[in-house]
């Protein structure tokens, strides 16, 4: 039931007061709630939910509702959320038979700033045979691989894909801890031991 | 690490104890040669070193192991071992080998499995089954197949009495020539038994007490030469009057 005088900015143009989470924008009668503001459970008045700057957007012509809708822009930024068709990098946490579970840590080369899980799954891994790929020789934990996001999954994992040349294995370390160096697009050798491991490997320019 | 490798072109710890960080083969000494490198043993760049504690063993020309005995079972691919079943999913047991992670064994591996003649095995059940993947990282797989698609003894074993033992004694039990206690036991009385290589041992006769006089035998045989074990086995025969 706060009143406030609150002078009205030109329509279309953003204000340079912050607004914060629960403030007053003007009423429910003259103001259409846009993104980053709601209406109040009176009824009456548009307040904020997102910390930023005003923006008044006029109604569009012939609309049957002339009111202007309120927003709020300039927003903090958030970290980058894989969107499906994206490029991540992601580290494998679990192989199972027939999936393998990793940690997405960059989107698009951004870091993410709160953790995402990605799953790839055996037909996902590579293009050709895809019911003859066996997961262990194509991922173990730690690796670090190159995916592509398919979808946004379930409730639980974004669904991945190494199924092309330049998606798999970036950088994985073998059994004696050397880092290895890959030799082929299955194999990888450790330079320390000289042994051979298998991998899906990225093939990177 | 200050490394004391001697001469080392072959080693001399051959069927001696050793401990893990013991280094058994130092590779820059020896010039282009195949060595294959069983259980309990690491390369570490240029020695072999050590992983397990054990006896370590070779068997000309170039094949070194160790041979240990513990309570747990590592899975390994082609061994047969006897395991519980602990739950029923839908296209798999779940069994329990002793084994850091339960093993997975498909409906349908067993002779003639199809979807429609799926065994019913409840909790506890009693498999003896062989490994076909094992690797570190994923559950075992068992299979209640041999490599041909035959049933050959996999399967439930019903009766009897399990009771477990270390993986070493799993071992002495399955060794060939015939394990001196099993023979000497064999002569007076008639059983059968199945030992698992993940150190479980079951027994089946045709009395309780001849049940439990062959478990005892075997229980007690672990760290007898054959000669005792042959003269346990007879001492006991003798006081339940088998002669």
């Amino acid at each position: 039931m706060v009143g406030m005088v609150i002078e009205r900015d030109s329509v279309g143009e953003e204000g340079d007061d912050v607004v914060t989470p629960g403030e007053f924008l003007g009423e429910a009668t003259e103001f259409i709630a846009g993104k980053g503001a709601y209406v109040s459970p009176n009824g009456r008045s548009v307040r904020a939910c997102l910390t930023g700057r005003r923006k008044v957007t006029a109604a569009p012509p012939g609309s049957h509702d002339n009111r202007s809708t309120i927003e709020i822009v300039g927003h903090k930024a958030h970290g980058a959320v894989p969107q499906p068709g994206s490029i991540v990098i992601a580290r494998v946490t679990k192989v199972m038979a027939r999936n393998a579970s990793a940690d997405i840590m960059c989107v698009d080369s951004k870091a993410v700033k709160e953790k995402f899980s990605g799953i790839i799954r055996q037909q996902d891994v590579r293009a050709t045979e895809i019911d003859k790929v066996d997961m262990y020789q194509s991922f173990r934990p730690g690796d670090i691989v190159r995916a592509l996001v398919l979808s946004l999954g379930d409730a639980r994992a974004y669904y991945l894909s190494t199924a092309k040349n330049e998606l798999g294995v970036v950088s994985a370390q073998s059994i004696s801890g050397g880092t290895m160096v890959p030799i082929s697009w299955t194999e990888m050798q450790c330079p320390l031991t000289g042994q051979i491991e298998q991998r899906k490997v990225a093939k990177v320019d | 690490m200050d490394v004391d490798t001697g001469n080392m072109t072959q080693t001399n710890l051959v069927d001696k104890v050793v401990v893990p960080g013991d280094v058994v083969l130092d590779l820059t000494k020896m010039e282009n040669q195949t060595i294959k490198l069983g259980s309990g043993l690491h390369q570490d760049c240029d020695y072999i070193s050590v992983m397990q504690a054990g006896k370590l063993r070779l068997s000309k020309p170039n094949k070194y192991w160790v041979e240990s005995s513990q309570k747990r079972y590592v899975p390994r691919l082609e061994d047969t071992v006897l395991g519980i079943v602990v739950e029923h999913r839908s296209d798999n047991f779940l069994v329990d080998i002793k084994a850091p992670n339960l093993a997975f064994l498909p409906v349908l591996a067993f002779e003639g499995g199809t979807r429609r003649n799926i065994p019913k095995f409840e909790t506890g059940t009693l498999i003896y089954a062989r490994v076909v993947k094992a690797n570190g990282i994923m559950n075992p797989e068992l299979s209640c197949t041999d490599a041909s698609g035959k049933a050959a003894e996999f399967g439930q074993l019903k009766n009897g009495y399990m009771f477990e033992t270390s993986t070493g004694l799993a071992r002495m039990l399955l060794s060939s020539p015939t394990c001196p206690v099993l023979e000497a036991l064999g002569k007076k009385i008639s059983f059968e038994t199945a030992v698992g290589l993940n150190g479980r041992v079951w027994v089946n006769a045709s009395s309780p007490d001849d049940v439990i006089l062959v478990s005892n035998a075997i229980m007690r045989s672990e760290f007898l030469s054959g000669t005792q074990q042959r003269i346990m086995a007879e001492k006991l025969l003798e006081r339940l009057q088998k002669s």
